[in-house]
């Protein structure tokens, strides 16, 4: 810049320059973010065998034919009562993850105890291409992509069909007609583009939208075009109810060309997969 | 956009809905099926029992309360809320005695009751009751009664109705049912309230509960045992009705 009297004086520039200070506050954020990143990472742990198969494959997938992941506590456990109470289903693996709603064990490798939210990866012993998961647990927005990816990175696309089960209040369900009391619980389906054959009760009408890890993985499916059929169940109760869960029956007609199923239940089996809050909760007379 | 005039129950939204009302109207639908018949000279209220947990003193969970002598009430919903509108009730109902000297009528109870609940929803901070009432009892000059109360404040005579969940379905075959020759006994005014409950309830006569009030009589609580006998009766009814058809059907 030139003066008054001539003199050519440098000038400083005005754009933000980084100082040591600066350097330590941004190599702080970002070791922030990066802790943060860490602690929000979904890990699978499987268990040795199927760790074992991984290796052995030379892609690290699994071979999976049929794949069932239930979302919710109504969706577990309809999947314990009908289909997981045979002997034949070992447990694989765990999703483990934290968020503020989901705090896992800080221990990855420690598996969630029974009756905890958590997210359960069965396999079938007669019929290992046959993975069952039941995901009671909160995944959080961020997460969901990392779940579906890591999830669907260890099975082999090929031949793979997916079935989600999920639970949903009514109270999210829009419709322009006035619900009677008799009509809840019901179901509602969606499937991806590459899904042949019928769903066994109606599609989900517009508005209504999927949110969450049943929308995570539709998503996947439709984008890598893989069949995937998904049951929403809209029910006004809160807790894991008994009539919520045979809601779902009509899914069963599939999973019993998959796997052997018990033939008959009784009511008392799946009493005890729900809780009996209406017997203790003296709310409503 | 219901869910911004959700907050503050004294806001009417954009097309004249109280949705706080609505709301508590919801939660009479959890509580289970009460039903109530007005007879020619008898009063009947049914109702499905609550599953009691073990440990629970069963006469501790009661559906059915006297308000006074001569009237009774069954409600369906919040139980806390029903607690404070029943203690209101009965207060009044001997405030009415002791200064007027005459025990009160049923349409007079069910408007103070009704009156009570549409106070609160027309103040800010407080949350309408979540009770539907059937109220029960005779005047009097002996003529019988019933009234239904809701959430709202709104409260009506009936000759028969029913709240709760599946109200919807009990009210339905009341309509089909409720003849004069259906209540032109106590007995068979009874049978009615069962058959009604029946229609709802799961495994039969050991989930009902039934009171009657007579003329000049206080309330008495049926028995297990006579409940099942009515339901026995009823039953055995069904099945004779049945073979009548299947007869007229050969012949």
């Amino acid at each position: 810049m030139a003066t008054f009297f001539g003199e050519v004086l440098s000038v400083y520039s005005r754009a933000v320059e980084e100082d040591d200070d600066d350097l330590d506050d941004e190599n702080e954020d970002e070791r922030i973010h990066r802790e943060i990143e860490e602690k929000r990472e979904v890990h699978i742990v499987w268990c040795p065998e199927v760790a074992q198969s991984l290796e052995d494959s030379g892609s690290n997938t699994l071979q999976c034919s049929d794949l069932i992941i239930a979302v919710g506590t109504n969706a577990a456990g309809f999947l314990s009562a009908y289909v997981l109470n045979t002997e034949s289903w070992d447990a694989v693996g765990h999703v483990s993850l934290w968020n503020e709603r989901s705090r896992g064990s800080s221990r990855q490798s420690i598996a969630p105890l029974p009756g905890e939210p958590a997210c359960l990866f069965y396999r079938h012993r007669d019929n290992p291409a046959v993975l069952v998961c039941q995901s009671t647990c909160y995944i959080a927005e961020d997460q969901l992509f990392q779940w579906t990816e890591k999830v669907f990175g260890c099975l082999q696309k090929r031949g793979l069909s997916v079935m989600v089960l999920s639970d949903s209040p009514v109270a999210e369900y829009k419709t322009p007609d006035y619900l009677y009391g008799s009509a809840v619980p019901f179901l509602r389906s969606l499937k991806s583009s590459a899904s042949k054959g019928q769903a066994l009760c109606p599609a989900l009408e517009q508005p209504n939208i999927l949110t969450g890890l049943p929308a995570a993985v539709l998503s996947h499916c439709q984008v890598h075009q893989i069949p995937a059929v998904l049951y929403q169940c809209y029910t006004d109760v809160i807790s894991p109810d008994s009539i919520t869960m045979e809601t779902y029956k009509p899914a069963l007609l599939c999973l019993s060309k998959l796997v052997k199923l018990e033939p008959c239940l009784s009511a008392d089996v799946l009493r005890k997969f729900a809780i009996i809050t209406e017997a203790q909760s003296n709310l409503y007379t | 956009m219901a869910t911004r005039y959700d907050r503050a129950i004294t806001v009417f939204s954009p097309d004249g809905h109280l949705f706080q009302v609505e709301y508590a109207q919801e939660a009479v639908k959890k509580g289970s099926t009460a039903v109530g018949i007005r007879g020619t000279d008898i009063v009947v209220l049914g109702v499905e029992k609550k599953s009691v947990a073990k440990l629970q003193e069963e006469r501790t969970v009661r559906k059915i309360c006297t308000l006074d002598d001569h009237v009774c009430m069954a409600f369906a919903g919040l139980t806390a809320d029903a607690r404070i509108v029943i203690n209101r009730a009965r207060v009044e109902c001997q405030s009415h005695r002791l200064t007027v000297e005459d025990p009160v009528t049923v349409e007079y109870i069910t408007r103070h009751i009704a009156t009570l609940k549409q106070r609160y929803t027309q103040s800010n901070g407080r949350r309408p009751f979540g009770i539907s009432a059937l109220i029960v009892g005779f005047d009097c000059d002996g003529t019988p009664r019933l009234y239904q109360t809701d959430p709202s404040g709104t409260y009506h005579a009936w000759k028969a109705n029913a709240i709760g969940r599946s109200a919807k379905t009990v009210r339905e075959f009341l309509e089909k049912n409720y003849t004069d020759e259906a209540i032109a006994t106590d007995n068979e005014s009874i049978k009615l309230a069962i058959k009604a409950l029946l229609e709802v309830v799961q495994s039969g006569g050991k989930n009902i509960e039934l009171a009657v009030i007579r003329r000049n009589q206080p309330l008495k609580l049926l028995e297990s045992k006579e409940i099942e006998t009515l339901v026995t009766e009823i039953e055995k009814e069904k099945e004779d009705e049945a073979e009548k058809k299947k007869q007229k059907k050969s012949t």
